[in-house]
């Protein structure tokens, strides 16, 4: 299971501010939080706030922010090529792009960008059109991204396709679409495109966030979803992450698989400050 | 496994003429890998996409036959790389080289010690399963005669090992009706011999001087219209063979490529020939041929084979029957366990440690353990009484004491009711039989 924290995006109150003043600390303190709490990747968005000409430079600065404090990789959070590529150009190691939509003008800015780059990229199953309905709507448009992947030569293993989750009280018929969407997602090619879900999106506006982000996290996990951008720093959410591994024979069982987990993120993060410390920042 | 979206995409022809009732070929190809179309709908669709879209459907590694009736030796049709991932499905067959320039009488006496090799693992019988006739002398008529020979001593399947189609064909007129594994076809021959093992109807095996020349060839013997292969890679070092071996499984499971999609044989020669031999076992091997008949080479082998083939799912149990630890007399005591057989090694080999000659006494419990037996009514004071009767146990010892494991404590009342025994109740865990025994057991 891929972790993607969540937190460094400009729709944060913390981190619009941080980005207004240029203020480092904030930024970095939540990326080391975040790689302290278990993600691989560190999601970046600038958020809205920023204008649009902005976003490229302050999206370098992000990766750049990110990336001293943590040596994670990160996943490049936005809707402007510009700001992506910006980031792209700065980062270490293999980034994630978030994200080409299945619309053909879009797939043909943005996949030849990851290929370029060497980077994997989130691809939504969706188009001007919007969000589809079931889940045969949104493999077609999983079927678009796969066969325009291959057509530019981005591995299928560097595709994770997102089959977009809405919120349950607003649309609470698309959950299971959702899953039905990850389970078929491995029919689509061989090796099988990953998947991915923006998993706090499910509980907006909504009470007892963590228990529906977790229940919904090990629905989706029993279902084959490969990545999750979510809240690194819910502890029982990680743990209902930890227990899935489990019980889907990822991880071999030991009593102690809960300490297992948190020593195997903490023995990585070591490994990654000390490869970050010794690296030519 | 059903071909990906993504695979039959390819296989369209891209015209979006909607013919097939779907707005694009991308929404048809969804729409055959969920199951909802068939090809048929697509009038463009070519012969080469209808053939490969067929294979699909068909096993990753196919099943062939060795000899003829019910004594056939049948291999493929395997499905994993690893055994705890399902299963090995076809034990490798094991077969031994004899050469046709020794003289008559040597040949007869070779075969017959190949014959004798049969062991007996775990209450079954297992023996090699092929006598492979190789030809080095350079005379058809001596081979000729040696496979005669060969087909009158021995009740095993043959192996041809004779790259001359002629020659060949000679040996088949004799023994075609026991439709031996024909060795090889290569690059030079593969015409011929596809002819003859298609006329007899037999499994032929293909050599390539690598991995390339061997799917070339295999696909050129499977157009000529044969399909019972066996492949061979040519490699006879033992690291080369390791790696083809793995690629080709890897390939025919992983990646569907139907040149690999056949068992492999594999040859063993020189110093190291049976830790060779237990490698081609270990990883993919249909046929693993050697040229010692010594049965302390094909002992391990045989067990390693069995050892390996054996379904992981399913528990492995031992005979149940009175087994021996040095050398009791009628005084001695009886430990009650199950057949599961880790449950009975670990009696036996704690029992070996408390150095008191004893008997054990595993009842059959479908293989599994002491506590699982009980809650599953495998382990009842009847089955034991009944096991204690037929077991022959009674006429070997005069006194009247059985051990049982004291997770059964349980069962002690009614166990004396019904076999009239005194029945000890033992320690919980095996480990504490020495200290048992040197407590409550005296003659």
């Amino acid at each position: 299971m891929i972790l993607i924290g969540e937190r460094i995006n400009g729709m944060f109150r913390d981190i619009r501010e941080a980005i207004q003043e240029r203020q480092s600390g904030p930024v970095a303190e939540r990326a080391r939080l975040q790689a302290r709490a278990g993600a691989h990747y560190l999601d970046l968005s600038t958020g809205p706030a920023v204008d649009a000409g902005e976003q490229p430079a302050v999206m370098e600065w992000l990766v750049r922010v990110a990336q001293e404090a943590t040596g994670l990789p990160c996943c490049l959070d936005s809707v402007n090529p510009e700001a992506i590529e910006a980031g792209l150009r700065v980062h270490r190691g293999k980034a994630l792009i978030n994200s080409t939509s299945a619309d053909q003008e879009r797939m043909d800015l943005l996949f030849p960008l990851a290929v370029r780059h060497g980077a994997a990229i989130i691809g939504l199953a969706m188009n001007q059109q919007g969000v589809p309905k079931d889940a045969s709507d949104r493999l077609a448009l999983a079927m678009e991204l796969v066969a325009n992947a291959d057509a530019h030569g981005l591995p299928m293993e560097d595709l994770f396709v997102d089959p977009l989750v809405l919120p349950v009280n607003v649309a609470q018929d698309h959950a299971v679409e959702v899953l039905e969407t990850i389970r078929q997602a491995k029919l689509l090619a061989a090796p099988p495109p990953r998947t991915v879900v923006g998993l706090s999106n499910i509980s907006q506006r909504m009470i007892e966030r963590s228990l529906i982000n977790r229940t919904f996290l090990v629905m989706a996990m029993a279902a084959g979803l490969d990545a999750a951008i979510l809240d690194v720093e819910d502890e029982a959410l990680l743990d209902a992450a930890a227990t899935a591994n489990i019980l889907l024979n990822r991880e071999v069982y030991c009593d102690s698989f809960l300490k297992v987990f948190r020593k195997n993120i903490e023995r990585r993060s070591q490994e990654l400050e000390y490869r970050s410390q010794s690296s030519e920042f | 496994m059903a071909l990906t979206g993504l695979a039959i995409y390819k296989l369209l022809p891209k015209t979006n003429c909607k013919e097939c009732g779907q707005a694009t070929c991308l929404a048809f190809a969804m729409q055959i890998a969920a199951g909802k179309a068939g090809l048929d709908t697509c009038p463009h669709v070519s012969a080469e996409a209808r053939e490969t879209l067929s294979a699909a459907s068909e096993p990753p590694v196919a099943l062939v036959r060795i000899g003829a009736g019910e004594n056939a030796l049948e291999i493929g049709n395997e499905t994993v790389l690893f055994r705890h991932d399902k299963r090995f499905v076809h034990p490798t067959g094991i077969g031994i080289i004899v050469p046709d320039t020794l003289d008559d009488g040597v040949l007869a006496e070779q075969i017959g010690r190949v014959n004798r090799l049969s062991f007996d693992r775990l209450g079954q019988i297992h023996g090699v399963d092929l006598l492979a006739v190789r030809h080095e002398s350079g005379d058809p008529e001596r081979y000729v005669r040696a496979v005669r020979a060969a087909a009158v001593h021995t009740p095993l399947n043959l192996v041809l090992l004779c790259a001359e189609p002629g020659t060949a064909e000679r040996a088949l007129e004799a023994v075609g009706e026991r439709k031996p594994l024909l060795h090889a076809a290569h690059a030079e021959n593969l015409e011929a011999m596809v002819a003859l093992a298609r006329r007899y109807d037999l499994a032929l095996a293909v050599r390539g001087r690598n991995l390339e020349e061997l799917a070339e060839l295999s696909g050129r013997a499977v157009q000529a219209g044969h399909k019972q292969l066996v492949l061979d890679s040519g490699a006879r070092d033992v690291g080369r063979v390791l790696a083809d071996q793995t690629q080709i499984r890897r390939l025919a499971v992983n990646k569907r490529f139907r040149p690999f999609g056949f068992p492999t044989i594999c040859l063993a020669a020189g110093e190291n020939a049976v830790l060779d031999a237990a490698v081609y076992i270990g990883k993919y091997a249909a046929v693993v041929l050697l040229e010692t008949a010594d049965p302390a080479d094909l002992l391990p082998l045989i067990t390693w084979r069995l050892n390996v083939y054996t379904d992981p799912q399913k528990p492995i149990a031992i005979e149940a029957k009175v087994y021996e630890v040095g050398n009791p007399g009628p005084e001695d005591p009886v430990f009650l366990t199950t057949n599961f057989s880790l449950t009975y090694f670990c009696v036996r080999g704690d029992v070996e440690a408390a150095r008191v000659p004893a008997y054990i006494l595993p009842v059959d419990t479908d293989g599994t353990s002491v506590l699982t037996a009980w809650a599953a009514g495998k382990m009842t004071p009847e089955k034991i009484g009944t096991f204690l009767e037929s077991s022959g146990i009674t006429k070997r010892v005069q006194h009247r004491r059985l051990i049982i494991p004291g997770g059964l404590a349980v069962l002690s009342g009614k166990l004396r009711e019904v076999t009239g025994w005194e029945v000890l109740v033992g320690p919980r865990e095996s480990a504490a039989i020495p200290a048992f025994l040197r407590e409550y057991w005296s003659r």
